[in-house]
């Protein structure tokens, strides 16, 4: 049985992905933040498909030491299953309206949307060199028409909510390339999926008001997270690895001209400062 | 530029300092929460080429703080500025708050500001100006009922710090007294700037700008800084009414947006 790690597994695409994946008899392992969304997604999953083989973990990723934290008790989990992990599905996601910090001064859409991915897969990189495992991360179209801002990635001058999100995607893209271009070789294939928009209650979570208004109004207008789950569970299932690179409905699409190997390399370089990692030892 | 920071890994503390580092000052901070202040400082040093020195600290027990000044006069750490961050609050009314809770409110925000002001100021660094930082509040205007002993305890600031300002001009001393609105800062706080609803977004302030421009004013000599054109405006309004109409005034606000979100857990503010 092939073990999947999705993070933000409780609620809107994750959950969906969570669901589709056990469906199809993948072994699950779901993060979410509290152990109360955790335990009810858990059970709403188990109503679905009985014989589900599901369990979840809570951890309040925003913080880097929540991550550290639950990579070792992902790593003792998987050392007493299988040994090692088919896929890491990076998926949790916040929106933001003001400038909030994590307790390491973070940014908290950048904190969370990005560098618990970077850190996280990082972590599980042994589990995933064992069966040349896959990682997918949750994209966004957004992450087009942006750069990254290199000077303050935190955003830190002057905030603007809508930019942090985006940049964030454009993040996780770049560090799918990134993981691409050092790991490909070795057999650790990195992808993005663009879910494209959907009805999820993102937008609605510890929000001011006008972001909470513009995102109940956008979301009607969204597809149900169940249509981005076929995406993550195709790259899941195709037995030779994918070689696309960024998927929306199945399909290839197109990314963007910011997404290369230099940007790449330099938003690793930052990363690895800012979790106090060096990707280059994991091998 | 050596600052010294208390309430440093709460969120206008971190603020505050990331605001700091960026202008390449050296740091000390303190703050009760062991493991945020490891987090802040670890923070601040991947980022920023910083020096960062932390110390836990109780600024309510005179013994605690002795023990830390121990560790500064150890180093013969001298400073050039002190912002006092630390304060919280207990949401709802006087009498359904435990006893012990409202007056730690006096105590923290008043009485341990009062002590940490005098022993850093005494640890000032000579021959250069020094600057000092309060965070009062835009709450320090008006008599709030249903946040009394809070209000209060930010008017006692605002007053003590305009009186001080005076009193250290003499010293090469100045004093800021930062009265905000809403910050966006821990999870309660946005869950009650969402209960007030459109009211709460507009006299919330964006932390990134507040935490610069604080230290820009403070620089300058400015004695008192009220973020926002709304906030500026309601309180000179707060000013020309009488206190007892703006007491029943905010009552009665205040009463229907607490319903959406009573029984708050201690916030610092
Ligand atoms: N909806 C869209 O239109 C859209 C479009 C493009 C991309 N996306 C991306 O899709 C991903 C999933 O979003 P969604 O729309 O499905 O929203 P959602 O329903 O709000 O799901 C977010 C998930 O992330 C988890 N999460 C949030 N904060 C967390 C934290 N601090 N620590 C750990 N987990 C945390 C949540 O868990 P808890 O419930 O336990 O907090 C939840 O499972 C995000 O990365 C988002 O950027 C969404």
């Amino acid at each position: 049985m092939k073990t999947v790690v999705i993070t933000g597994a409780t609620s809107g695409i994750g959950f969906e992905t969570a669901s589709l994946l056990t469906e199809k008899g993948y072994e699950v392992i779901g993060i979410g933040s509290s152990a109360e969304s955790c335990s009810s997604a858990e059970k709403q999953l188990l109503l679905r498909n009985p014989s589900a083989q599901v369990r979840f973990y809570n951890a309040d990723l925003m913080q880097l030491s929540e991550v550290s934290r639950i990579a070792k008790v992902l790593k003792e989990d998987l050392e007493a299953h299988c040994g090692n992990l088919y896929a890491l599905i990076n998926n949790a996601g916040c929106v933001r309206s003001w400038y909030m910090t994590t307790a390491e001064g973070y940014e908290q859409q950048f904190s969370l949307n990005f560098l618990a991915a970077f850190l996280l897969t990082y972590e599980l990189m042994p589990m995933l060199k064992k069966s040349r495992g896959r990682v997918i991360m949750t994209g966004s179209k957004s992450h087009k028409g942006v750069n990254v801002h290199w000077d303050d990635v935190m955003l830190s001058k002057c905030y603007n909510p809508l930019l942090a999100y985006k940049q964030s995607k454009l993040c996780d893209t770049l560090f799918a390339k990134g993981l691409n271009d050092m790991f490909a070789a070795k057999g650790i294939r990195a992808y993005v999926v663009d879910p494209g928009l959907v009805k999820t209650d993102i937008g609605n979570r510890k929000t001011g008001a006008l972001v909470n208004s513009i995102w109940s109004f956008r979301k009607h207008f969204g597809k149900a997270p169940s249509e981005p789950a076929k995406t993550y569970a195709f790259l899941c299932e195709q037995q030779i690895e994918p070689k696309g690179f960024y998927y929306h409905n199945c399909r290839e699409n197109a990314y963007s001209k910011v997404v290369t190997s230099e940007n790449a390399a330099r938003l690793f370089k930052l990363s690895e400062r800012l979790c106090g990692i060096r990707y280059g030892e994991v091998f | 530029m050596n600052v010294f920071i208390t309430g440093a890994s709460g969120g206008l503390g971190r603020a505050l300092a990331v605001e700091c580092a960026k202008r390449g000052y050296n740091l000390f901070l303190t703050d009760v929460d062991e493991d945020g202040l490891s987090s802040i400082k670890r923070g601040l040093e991947r980022r920023f080429n910083v020096t960062t020195a932390t110390c836990v600290s109780d600024l309510t027990s005179p013994q605690s703080v002795d023990e830390m000044l121990a560790v500064l006069d150890k180093h013969r750490l001298r400073l050039d500025m002190l912002l006092n961050i630390a304060g919280l609050d207990f949401e709802g009314s006087f009498i359904k708050r435990e006893r012990e809770e409202v007056v730690k409110i006096a105590t923290v925000n008043n009485a341990a500001t009062l002590r940490i002001t005098h022993a850093i100021l005494s640890r000032r660094k000579h021959g250069s100006r020094f600057f000092i930082v309060f965070v009062s509040s835009l709450a320090s205007m008006f008599p709030i009922p249903l946040k009394a002993a809070y209000a209060a305890s930010k008017r006692f600031i605002l007053d003590f710090s305009t009186s001080l300002n005076q009193e250290l001009k003499p010293l090469n001393a100045s004093v800021l007294t930062l009265c905000p609105g809403g910050l966006a800062t821990t999870p309660d706080v946005v869950k009650s700037i969402e209960a007030q609803g459109l009211w709460g977004g507009l006299t919330t302030n964006p932390l990134e700008l507040v935490a610069s421009r604080t230290l820009d004013k403070a620089l300058k000599g400015s004695c008192i800084y009220i973020p926002g054109l709304l906030n500026r405006v309601l309180s000179i309004i707060g000013k020309a009414i009488p206190r007892q109409w703006v007491a029943a005034l905010l009552y009665k606000r205040w009463s229907n947006a607490q319903k959406q979100w009573l029984n708050l857990p201690e916030t610092i503010l």
